[in-house]
């Protein structure tokens, strides 16, 4: 056995609002070692990573670094150490360049002057030493969200980190690209660094890691050598029960002759030089799902915008839903005529946190006849309407009174799409709606998107977990760089591999063939 | 059904739950408070506590002082009503004293011009002038929010100033008296002066206003359409988008209705505590009051009216004490007030407590 560099004894974490986060985590990691800590969303894998890089404190137990117990103020302590963390979330100021994002908080000075000079030329030979193909004097705004995650590995490696965490560093990139993080990966360990691997892909993990921890619930559930687990085995370890990914056989086919629930027409947005979205044109079908993959920071959070009326969106072209023009309609008028609408950020614009899920559980149509009686609301009738949804959603809640921000991510989502569900929409769009959310709500989230589906509803889902796009969609459009460069009118024939080359750019089909985004 | 709703309604006593620690809270910020006011009449006062004793309990020396209590605690609440309103939807329109005393000239004007012909009705013709000027001026900020992006802080502090200029500008040039060397207007004419409808106390109608409108906003708040969509939108403005609401309607329709409160607030000031309007003094310090008291009760409505009278209580108090012992100035009242919203707006004070407690209550789970 080689020697220990990380050592977890009991560590248990309570958040304020009284969520046990981990409870009694005990865990060894061994210097020059790429292991990976995996377990479902929510399962509690980001906060064990935040107590080892500082972020937050345990609030009982040890954790000891090279040999000695440490106790971390922030993580400017464990990057004195020689720990680096890359976020799911890039923190990078994108108007800065690369070199200045790196030394940003570390600049090296002489006399009192920085000196950009040596700073260049130090974090230039870093990048080239493995390989990075940065030029580091480029805008960080400028690159790709590949090299974005190349520039947050720099930056720890600038920092002399020997131990570096990766929080699901591959839900952002493509299959190719993973292959490339991958390789460095690889050539880290082979210079004496350990990585922690964070993911919930297994296939993933079982590729580049030499042993696997899992964490369910909160609760450790032992370290594994890579090679002593079949995939099965650890499916089992991580949910207790092998998964149903097949969401084909919940899909019924009914004619719903063609109609469209929603038509964008050459919807252009952005100045242009450098458009958002360069002249865009789809259709979704009634009782069909359409699936739009691609790299984050493509166009689709804008094209969401344009769609469901956002003030921020000022678009040209036409957007008809389900058959009428709503091109100049504002949120309320396009929810009228039968818009339902799953943000991605759900707490940023999904929820009202501080109101009781009953409250949160009518936003989208709380001027109805139904739940309103002449002057007042109809509280009697919203608690029935709340009891129902939370039970059809299986919410996880002591009653409906509860405030909707100390549910668990996953609950929170339910509410949402319980909500969104409810409208009775016949046209629906999903963005990212089992992003960081545990296994069981995301199942529930997907039967419920189905169901509306099987009912006629069409439904956009955009979605950078490519296998959910695969999984669920009926035909599926990849976004690159503010347009459609690929359409695949039957989601059986492809795979996610050759989805990867569109959402990279490396293949781009002719317009006769995206066209069929709209005709078929 | 009815045995599940029962077993639900368990009351959870114990310090996590929010609205008991709240409670807690603001028990323990009184108490703090009251005791910096001890020491501070311990280093001032010949009796400290002689002082304290007359400042809590001064008001019920006489029915009069409490009469007066009440009185004065009306104009506040109004003011605290109306803030606690527009806070509620997220806007922070600090406008209310420029509404008061913009409304109070309206309301000037109406009483002293000769109504005789309607007597009963003069008082409430004040009132409802009042209460148009104060429901349009405070949209202002509203529709430059909306239509050129201005922070409404900024706009209404500066209409604070317009607006008084705009009042002293026009008491000066058409309403001023011939009688007083201030700037104020001519005496209120008697048939718009408020009777009493208990005689001992000294309590006019302008009671049974408040709470009326009391009950008013408690139902507007959390009983209705809009009262949701101000909800919505003061939690999280971007979900109020997404869900259809139209910021820009609901930020005037709560400004009309919060600027009809000042309105009124302002005729019950003027008709029950002065004989003639001056806009630098007769309404002036009640409309800053207000966001204070907004704040002290929650943005709840009956907090509001709660802190208001809690407020006036002390200030009453602590004038009495006055009379008795010059050498306690009444001023020390705000320092009791600004004690307690300090604690209570804090998100830290005795928050560790709570803490410990739920850290204690999810490691037994």
């Amino acid at each position: 056995m080689s020697e220990s560099i990380l050592k977890l004894t009991d560590i248990t974490k309570v958040y304020p609002n009284g969520t046990v986060a981990n409870r009694d985590i005990n865990m060894e990691f061994e210097k020059g070692e790429i292991h990976s800590i995996v377990g479902e969303n929510g399962a509690g894998k980001s906060t064990l990573m935040k107590m080892i890089f500082g972020i937050e404190k345990p609030s009982s137990g040890t954790i000891e670094y090279k040999g000695s117990e440490v106790h971390f103020q922030s993580s400017l302590d464990a990057i004195a150490v020689g720990i680096g963390m890359v976020h799911q979330h890039f923190m990078l100021i994108p108007s800065y360049s690369i070199v200045d994002n790196i030394i940003l908080g570390d600049e090296p000075n002489k006399l009192c002057f920085l000196d950009r000079k040596s700073a260049i030329k130090k974090t230039q030979d870093l990048s080239d030493k493995y390989n990075f193909e940065l030029d580091v004097t480029a805008k960080v705004s400028t690159l790709s969200v590949a090299k974005r995650q190349k520039v947050e590995i720099l930056k720890t490696l600038y920092r002399d980190a020997e131990l570096i965490i990766l929080d699901e560093p591959t839900s952002v990139l493509t299959p190719q690209e993973t292959d490339i993080l991958f390789d460095q990966l690889k050539s880290f360990k082979q210079q004496g660094k350990t990585i922690i691997f964070i993911s919930h892909k297994l296939d993933e993990v079982k590729k580049i890691s030499d042993r696997i921890s899992v964490i369910r619930n909160g609760v450790s559930k032992g370290t594994y050598l890579n090679e002593e687990l079949s995939m099965d085995q650890l499916t089992n370890l991580i949910i207790g029960r092998n998964l149903d990914n097949d969401m084909d056989e919940y899909k019924t086919h009914e004619d719903f002759h063609n109609a469209h629930a929603l038509e964008i027409k050459d919807i252009f947005l952005g100045n242009p030089e450098k458009p958002q979205l360069n002249h865009v044109s789809f259709a979704v079908k009634n009782g069909e799902i359409l699936g739009v993959a691609g790299v984050e920071g493509n166009g689709q959070v804008d094209l969401v915008h344009c769609i469901v009326g956002s003030q921020k969106a000022k678009y040209t072209g036409t957007i008809e839903i389900l058959g009428k023009n709503a091109t100049k309609m504002n949120v309320k008028q396009r929810r009228n005529i039968g818009m339902a609408y799953i943000p991605e950020d759900r707490i940023g614009d999904g929820i009202a946190g501080s109101l009781p899920i009953s409250d949160n559980l009518i936003s989208s149509y709380y001027d109805r006849a139904d739940i309103n009686s002449g002057l007042f609301m109809n509280q009697k009738k919203i608690n029935e309407l709340s009891d129902e949804l939370i039970e059809n959603f299986a919410v996880k809640t002591e009653n409906r009174n509860i405030t909707v921000e100390s549910l668990s991510g996953g609950n929170v989502q339910k509410v949402v799409v319980a909500r969104e569900y409810n409208t009775n929409a016949k046209m629906m769009i999903a963005e990212q709606p089992t992003h960081g959310i545990d296994i069981g709500s995301a199942e529930t989230v997907h039967h419920k998107l189905i169901e509306m589906r099987n009912a006629g509803a069409g439904i956009l889902l955009v979605s950078a977990d490519l296998d959910e796009v695969i999984n669920l969609s009926d035909r599926i459009i990849v976004m690159y760089n503010g347009e459609i460069s690929g359409y695949f009118p039957d989601v059986k024939k492809v795979n996610a591999q050759e989805l990867g080359l569109y959402m990279l750019g490396v293949k781009h089909q002719t317009p006769e063939e995206i066209g069929g985004a709209m005709n078929d | 059904m009815t045995s599940k709703v029962e077993t639900k309604k368990k009351i959870n006593l114990s310090i996590t739950n929010p609205k008991v620690f709240d409670a807690i809270k603001l028990i323990i910020a009184i108490l703090i408070a009251l005791a910096i006011t001890f020491v501070l009449l311990l280093l001032i006062s010949n009796d400290a506590v002689y002082g304290l004793k007359t400042i809590l309990t001064g008001p019920l020396q006489k029915s009069r002082y409490f009469g007066e209590v009440i009185t004065r605690t009306i104009p506040y609440a109004f003011a605290g009503l109306g803030c606690a309103l527009i806070f509620k939807s997220g806007a922070f329109n600090l406008g209310a004293e420029g509404i008061f005393t913009i409304a109070g000239v309206a309301i000037a004007a109406v009483a002293t011009t000769d109504l005789s012909s309607m007597a009963g009705l003069h008082p409430y013709l004040c009132v409802l002038a009042g209460m148009v000027v104060g429901a349009i001026l405070t949209t202002i900020p509203a529709i430059l929010r909306a239509t050129l992006n201005i922070n409404e802080m900024v706009s209404s502090l500066m209409l604070n100033s317009v607006y008084s200029c705009v009042s002293l500008y026009i008491i000066r040039n058409y309403m001023l008296t011939t009688t007083t060397s201030t700037i104020g207007s001519k005496d209120y004419i008697q048939s718009a002066i408020f009777g009493y409808i208990y005689e001992p106390l000294k309590i006019t109608p302008c009671l049974i206003i408040l709470l009326v409108c009391t009950v008013i906003v408690y139902l507007i708040m959390y009983k209705t359409k809009l009262g949701y969509q101000i909800r919505l939108s003061g939690t999280n403005a971007q979900f109020a988008e997404y869900s259809g609401i139209n910021s820009m309607k609901l930020s005037i329709e709560t400004s009309m209705i919060a600027g009809a409160l000042f309105g009124i607030g302002s005729a019950c000031q003027l008709l029950t505590q002065t004989t003639f309007f001056q806009p630098d003094k007769s309404v002036a310090g009640i409309g800053f009051s207000g966001n204070l008291l907004a704040m002290l009760g929650k943005n709840n409505p009956i907090g509001v009216v709660i802190s208001s009278f809690f407020i006036q209580y002390l200030e009453k108090g602590t004038n009495v004490l006055y009379f008795k012992d010059q050498s306690v100035p009444s001023e020390i009242v705000a320092i009791v007030e600004g004690v307690v919203i300090l604690l209570i707006s804090s998100q830290y004070f005795l928050r560790s407590f709570r803490e410990k407690k739920l850290l204690k209550d999810g490691l037994e789970k």
